[in-house]
C-alpha cells in the first residue's frame, strides 16, 4: 500500500487529462492546417490552390511545435511540482483550478504580466538576445525529431534530414553561448560565475554525450533519425538500448520458432561468424547499455538538471545566469529549460528506446491478439479513409512515444527529488576523468564488435 | 609583436569581491559575507553581522525578570528551551532556589526533544545547502512537526515556548502526553534510519562533505568552539558530562563525536548520533520521572531575584549557551549578558573558508550550524 | 517599572584563591571578590591583563584555555570588562574583572582596556561587541569596529546613561506612529 495513494492517483489522472488535452489540441491544429484546410480549398477551387496547399503543409510542423511547446512546458512544470510534492510528503499546488491543475497557467500569466527589468549597467541588447538565443535552438533543433516520433507521418516527413542526429547535436550546443551571454550581460557577479560555469560544464559534457550517440549511429549505420527509429521496429529485442540491434538475430530466432520455420537459418544470417559473433553480441549489449546511461548522465548535465545544475545553483549563486531576469525573459528561460528536458527525453526515446515501437514484438502481438484485425477495420472507417483524421501507423507510434518520453521525464524528476548537487571541480573531474575515457572505451569496443554481428537486418 | 603576444600570455587576473548576503538563499537568515574571490577560490572572508540585532541585552536590563523571560526564547528560536533553561539556571543559582525533581526531569525531556527538533531542522536545511533542493529535505520536517505538536500541548506554542520558568516549569503534562511521546520515540529511530539510508553513504553527499572544512583541534580551541563542532575535532567538551547540571549525572548517555577528523561529514554524523542519544535520554527520563511539584515558587509579574551575580550555562544543540546575570535585588536585571554558541562558532568561519571554492562555502557554513538570531541577538 | 535599579554595593576584601595564588607566584597582584556561583572572581590591573591571561592559558596545570565570553558592565563607579575563563580539559573556572574607574576616564573619551585578541582569536569578536554595546576601547585590537550596531550608530546602548535615539517609531517622539 502506498502511503499517499490518493496523491499518486491524482497525479496519474492529471497526467492523462493534460496529455489528452495537449495532444488533442496539437493534432487538431495540425490536421486543420495541414489536411482539413487544403482538402476544403481543393474541393472549392481545384488545381489552382496547389501552391497554397503546399505552403500550408510546409507550415504545419512549425505551427505544431509552436503550439505544443508552451502548453507542454506548463504541463511539465505542473507534473514536476506535483511529483516532487509526492516525494516529499507535501500537497503540491492545489488552489488554482480543479486540484490545482491550472496552477502553471496562472503562473504563466503572472510571468507575462510582470515588469520586464533591465538592470543598470547591463548590456541591454545582449541581455535581450540571450533568452531568445537560448530558446530558439530548442525549437529548430528538435524539428527532425518530429518526423521520427510520428513515424514519418506525411505532414512531418519534410522535416527529416539525412544527417538528422548531427543537426540535432549541432543545434543543441548553441544554448551555451546564450547562457554565457546572459551571465555576462547581466552585470551581476553571480550571473557571471553561473555563465562561466555553464560554458565549462557544457563543453566537457558534450564529448561523452556525442560519443554515446555516435555508438548508436555506428550500430545503425546511419545518421538519419527516422531510419534509426524505424530500424528498431519489431519488439523490445530490436531496440538500441539492448546492444544497438545486436539482439535482432535473437528476435528473428524467436519469430522463427513461433512461426515454426527456419530457426537455425535466422541465427546464421545474423551471427555469421559463429561463436565469435555471439561473443561480440555479448560485448555489445553492456556497451550500448552503458552508452545509454552515459547519454542520460551527460544530457542531465547539458540541460542543467540536478545533480548537475551548477550554473543556477540556488544555494551558492542565488539563481546563476538568470538571477537578473524577470517577466517574459525569465519565462522564456524557464520554458526553454523544460523544452530542453523534453527534447532530451525524445532523443533518448528515438535513439535508444525504439521510437514509436511497441515493446511486444509483432509475432506475438499479431498471433495472440486481435490487433491486426482491429487496425484493418480502423483503416476502413471514414475517419481514416476520407478525412485522414487518424493515421493508424502514427497513432500507436505516438502513443508509445508519449509513454516513453514522459517516463524519462518522470525519471529526471525522481532524480531531482533525490540527489544533492555536485561541486564544480568534482563535476569537471567526473566528466573528464570518468565519462570521457569510458565513452571512448565503449566506442572502440563497439567499433570492433560491430563487424561480427549483423544488426537490424 | 613579441610584447603584445607576451601580454596576452600573462593574463592579468583580478580578485573579485562578492557580497554574499544578507539576502542570499543559503545564509540562514541575514549573514553577510564579504568574499574576495580568485576565480572560484576564496581568498579572504569577512563576516558582517548585526542585520538581525534586536538588542536582547538592552531589553534585558529594561524589562522585568518576568517580562524578559518571555523574550529570551527569541534569542535562539530553534532551541528556545535552552535559552529559557540557561536563564532559569542562572537566576535559580543566584536566588538559591531548589527546583523540584519532577521539574528537572521535565526540563531534560523537553530540552532533549528540542535538541532533536533543532538537529532535524539543521539536517533539512543543510541538505538544501548542498543542493538537494526539493526531495529529501522535507522528510525531517515531518518528524519535527510531530514534536511541535507535543510542544504545543504543554507550552501552547510551537516554537517560542516560554515553558521553562525560573524555579521550575510552566505546566505539568497530562499522562496521555507521555504516551504520545513514547509512541513517537518508538517510531523515530526508524525515521533516522530512513534519513541515513538516503544521505549517509550517498556518493555525491560523501564527495561534498568528506575532507571538507576540516576544523583542527588547535584552531577550535583558539576560537572557543563548543558543541558538536568541537567534539568532532577531538575536544571532549560536553557540559552535560563535564559540569553536570540538572539530572544529567543520573542518566546514562554518551557525548558524541570524540576523536574524529573534524570535517563536515563528521559534524553531520555527530548530529545524527546525538539525536539517537537524545532518544535514549528521554526514554530513561520517562522511566524514572517522579511525581511531585513542578515549580518551586509560583511566579508573579513583580518577581525579584536576590542580589548577586553569576554565569550559568547549558549544553544547547550548538554548544555552550550561557548567560552572565547581575542582579541587584530589584525586579529588573542589572546586566544580562548572553554567551551564544553560534556567535563563537561563527568566528571560526574565516579560518575554514580561506582556500575553499564557492560551492564549499555553504557546505562548511551550514555544517557549523549557525542560527543568525543567536549570533546577532 | 516600580523600583529604580541600583548598582550592587562594593564588598570587603577576601583571601586569595587558587588562581590568585598562582598569579601572585608569578608576580601578578590580584584582588579577590566574592565567588560568583562557585567560580573564583578576581580583579586585575589593566597593565597585568596581558601577561596574566597568557600565563593562565598556557601553563599546563592551570590551562584555562576556553574563553567563554568577555562582557562589559557599567557599574556605579567603574566600567568593568569581565572575562569568563573555562578550561577544555578540567572543570576550573575563573572570572577576571578589569576595572576602568569612571573618575579616571577623561571627559568625552572611552575607557581603555588592553586587548587580548592579538594572541587569542576568540576574544576578537567579543571585544568588538563590548566596544559596540558598552563602549570600552580595547587598545591594540586589530579591527576595533562596531559589530552588531550599524557603523554610524551614536553612543553605546548598554551604558546606564544611554539615551535612546528619537525616531519616527519611538515612544519618545511626539509624532510617533504608536
Amino acid at each position: 500500500m502506498i502511503p499517499n495513494g490518493a496523491e499518486v492517483f491524482k497525479l496519474s489522472r492529471l497526467s492523462i487529462a493534460w496529455l489528452s488535452i495537449i495532444f488533442g489540441i496539437v493534432w487538431a491544429v495540425c490536421w486543420s492546417i495541414g489536411v482539413g484546410l487544403p482538402m476544403l480549398l481543393e474541393g472549392q477551387f481545384g488545381e489552382r490552390v496547389t501552391l497554397i496547399n503546399e505552403i500550408l503543409k510546409a507550415v504545419t510542423p512549425i505551427v505544431a511545435i509552436l503550439v505544443f511547446i508552451p502548453i507542454n512546458a506548463m504541463f511539465m512544470v505542473l507534473i514536476e511540482r506535483r511529483a516532487l510534492a509526492i516525494f516529499t510528503v507535501r500537497k503540491g499546488p492545489n488552489r488554482v483550478g480543479p486540484d490545482g491543475n491550472l496552477q502553471t497557467m496562472a503562473d504563466a500569466v503572472k510571468l507575462l504580466l510582470k515588469e520586464d527589468i533591465t538592470p543598470t549597467g547591463a548590456d541591454a541588447f545582449m541581455f535581450t538576445l540571450a533568452p531568445i538565443l537560448f530558446f530558439a535552438p530548442s525549437i529548430f533543433g528538435s524539428l527532425p525529431l518530429l518526423a521520427a516520433v510520428t513515424n514519418n507521418h506525411d505532414l512531418f516527413k519534410i522535416l527529416n534530414l539525412p544527417t538528422g542526429i548531427f543537426y540535432i547535436l549541432a543545434s543543441a550546443s548553441l544554448p551555451v553561448v546564450a547562457l554565457v551571454m546572459a551571465g555576462w550581460s547581466s552585470n551581476n557577479k553571480y550571473s557571471l560565475v553561473g555563465g562561466l560555469r555553464s560554458a565549462a560544464q557544457a563543453i566537457s559534457y558534450e564529448i561523452p554525450l556525442v560519443f554515446s550517440l555516435i555508438t548508436v549511429c555506428l550500430m545503425a549505420g546511419t545518421l538519419d533519425v527516422v531510419k534509426i527509429a524505424q530500424q528498431q521496429a519489431g519488439g523490445i529485442l530490436n531496440w538500441n538500448i539492448l546492444g544497438g540491434g545486436a539482439l535482432a538475430g535473437l528476435n528473428q530466432f524467436f519469430a522463427a520458432i513461433i512461426s515454426g520455420q527456419g530457426a537455425d537459418k535466422a541465427l546464421a544470417a545474423f551471427y555469421p561468424y559463429g561463436g565469435l559473433s555471439y561473443v561480440a553480441a555479448l560485448v555489445l549489449v553492456p556497451c550500448v547499455f552503458m552508452s545509454f546511461c552515459l547519454y542520460l548522465t551527460s544530457a542531465c548535465a547539458e540541460i542543467n538538471r540536478i545533480p548537475f545544475d551548477l550554473p543556477e545553483a540556488e544555494s551558492e549563486l542565488v539563481s546563476g545566469y538568470n538571477t537578473e531576469y524577470s517577466g517574459i525573459k525569465f519565462a522564456i528561460f524557464f520554458l526553454a529549460e523544460f523544452t530542453n528536458l523534453f527534447v532530451v527525453a525524445s532523443i533518448t526515446t528515438v535513439m535508444f528506446l525504439g521510437g514509436g515501437d511497441n515493446p511486444i514484438p509483432p509475432y506475438l502481438l499479431d498471433k495472440f491478439t486481435p490487433f491486426p484485425q482491429m487496425i484493418a477495420a480502423l483503416r476502413e472507417t471514414p475517419l481514416v479513409k476520407d478525412l485522414h483524421l487518424i493515421n493508424p501507423e502514427t497513432l500507436f507510434a505516438t502513443f508509445w512515444v508519449i509513454a516513453k518520453v514522459y517516463s524519462l521525464v518522470f525519471f529526471a524528476i525522481l532524480i531531482r527529488g533525490t540527489l544533492p548537487r555536485f561541486r564544480i571541480d568534482q563535476l569537471m573531474n567526473f566528466g573528464w576523468k570518468r565519462l570521457i575515457p569510458l565513452s571512448l572505451i565503449i566506442f572502440v569496443l563497439v567499433v570492433f564488435a560491430r563487424g561480427f554481428v549483423i544488426s537490424h537486418g | 609583436m613579441a610584447t603584445e603576444f607576451q601580454d596576452r600570455v600573462d593574463l592579468k587576473t583580478d580578485e573579485m569581491i562578492i557580497n554574499m548576503g544578507p539576502q542570499h538563499p543559503a545564509t540562514h537568515g541575514v549573514l553577510r559575507l564579504l568574499l574576495n574571490l580568485d576565480g572560484e577560490t576564496v581568498k579572504h572572508v569577512e563576516p558582517v553581522l548585526g542585520h538581525l540585532h534586536r538588542a536582547q541585552e538592552w531589553q534585558g536590563q529594561n524589562r522585568t525578570w518576568f517580562q524578559y523571560q518571555a523574550l529570551i526564547d527569541r534569542v535562539d528560536y530553534l532551541s528556545g528551551m535552552f535559552t529559557s533553561w540557561a536563564m532559569a539556571r542562572a537566576c535559580e543559582s543566584i536566588d538559591g532556589m531548589v527546583v523540584p525533581p519532577r521539574a528537572e526531569y521535565l526540563r531534560v525531556i523537553v530540552g532533549e526533544m528540542n535538541r532533536i527538533t533543532s538537529h532535524l531542522l539543521w539536517l533539512g536545511t543543510y541538505l538544501i545547502d548542498l543542493g538537494a533542493m526539493f526531495g529529501f529535505p522535507f522528510y525531517p520536517f515531518r518528524e519535527r512537526e510531530k514534536l511541535f505538536d507535543l510542544f504545543e500541548e504543554i507550552a501552547g506554542q510551537r516554537m517560542m515556548y516560554n515553558y521553562i520558568r525560573i524555579g521550575g516549569v510552566l505546566r505539568d503534562p497530562k499522562p496521555q502526553w507521555f504516551d504520545k511521546l513514547s509512541k513517537f520515540l518508538d517510531e523515530f529511530p526508524d525515521r533516522i534510519d530512513e534519513y541515513e539510508a538516503i544521505v549517509t553513504e550517498n556518493p555525491i553527499f560523501l564527495n561534498r562533505t568528506k575532507g571538507i572544512g576540516i576544523l583542527k583541534q588547535s584552531v577550535a580551541k583558539d576560537y572557543a568552539v563548543t558543541g558538536p563542532c568541537a567534539r568532532c575535532s577531538g575536544i571532549p567538551i560536553d557540559l552535560r558530562k563535564d559540569k553536570p547540571y540538572s539530572i544529567y549525572p543520573e542518566i546514562e548517555f554518551e557525548s558524541i563525536g570524540y576523536n574524529k577528523d573534524g570535517d563536515t561529514w563528521d559534524r553531520y554524523m555527530a548530529r545524527i548520533l546525538e539525536m539517537r542519544e537524545s532518544i535514549k535520554i528521554i526514554r530513561q527520563c520517562l522511566a524514572k520521572i517522579p511525581e511531585g511539584d513542578i515549580i518551586a515558587k509560583k511566579q508573579a509579574a513583580g518577581m525579584r531575584v536576590k542580589a548577586g551575580e553569576g554565569f550559568a550555562a547549558v549544553e544547547s544543540p550548538r554548544g555552550i549557551l550561557g548567560c552572565y546575570v547581575i542582579s541587584t535585588g530589584t525586579d529588573k536585571p542589572y546586566r544580562f549578558r548572553w554567551r551564544n554558541p553560534s556567535f563563537c562558532n561563527l568566528s571560526v568561519l574565516p579560518e575554514l573558508l580561506v582556500g575553499a571554492p564557492i560551492a564549499d562555502i555553504m557546505a562548511i557554513f551550514g555544517s557549523i550550524d549557525v542560527i543568525l538570531p543567536d549570533v546577532d541577538r | 517599572m516600580s523600583t529604580e535599579t541600583k548598582p550592587p554595593e562594593p564588598q570587603a576584601p577576601l583571601p586569595a584563591g587558587q588562581y590568585g595564588q598562582f598569579l601572585s607566584e608569578h608576580g601578578i597582584n590580584s584582588e579577590r571578590l566574592p565567588d560568583s556561583l562557585g567560580a573564583e572572581t578576581i580583579v586585575l590591573a589593566k597593565q597585568d591583563l596581558d601577561s596574566a591571561i597568557k600565563l593562565l592559558r598556557n601553563s599546563s596545570e592551570i590551562n584555562l584555555d576556553l574563553l567563554i565570553t568577555i562582557s562589559g558592565v557599567d557599574m556605579a563607579d567603574s566600567i568593568d570588562a569581565v572575562y569568563h575563563l573555562w578550561s577544555y580539559s578540567h572543570k576550573g573556572e575563573l572570572v577576571i574583572k578589569v576595572r576602568a574607574l569612571k573618575t579616571e576616564i577623561p571627559q568625552d573619551q572611552l575607557p581603555t582596556v588592553p586587548s587580548i585578541a592579538r594572541f587569542w582569536p576568540s576574544a576578537n569578536w567579543h571585544e568588538r561587541e563590548t566596544y559596540d554595546l558598552v563602549g570600552i576601547r580595547f587598545t591594540g585590537h586589530p579591527y576595533m569596529r562596531r559589530i552588531l550596531n550599524p557603523w554610524d550608530w551614536d553612543g553605546h546602548p548598554l551604558r546606564r546613561d544611554y539615551k535612546q535615539p528619537v525616531d519616527c517609531l519611538n515612544d519618545k517622539n511626539p509624532h510617533s506612529f504608536r
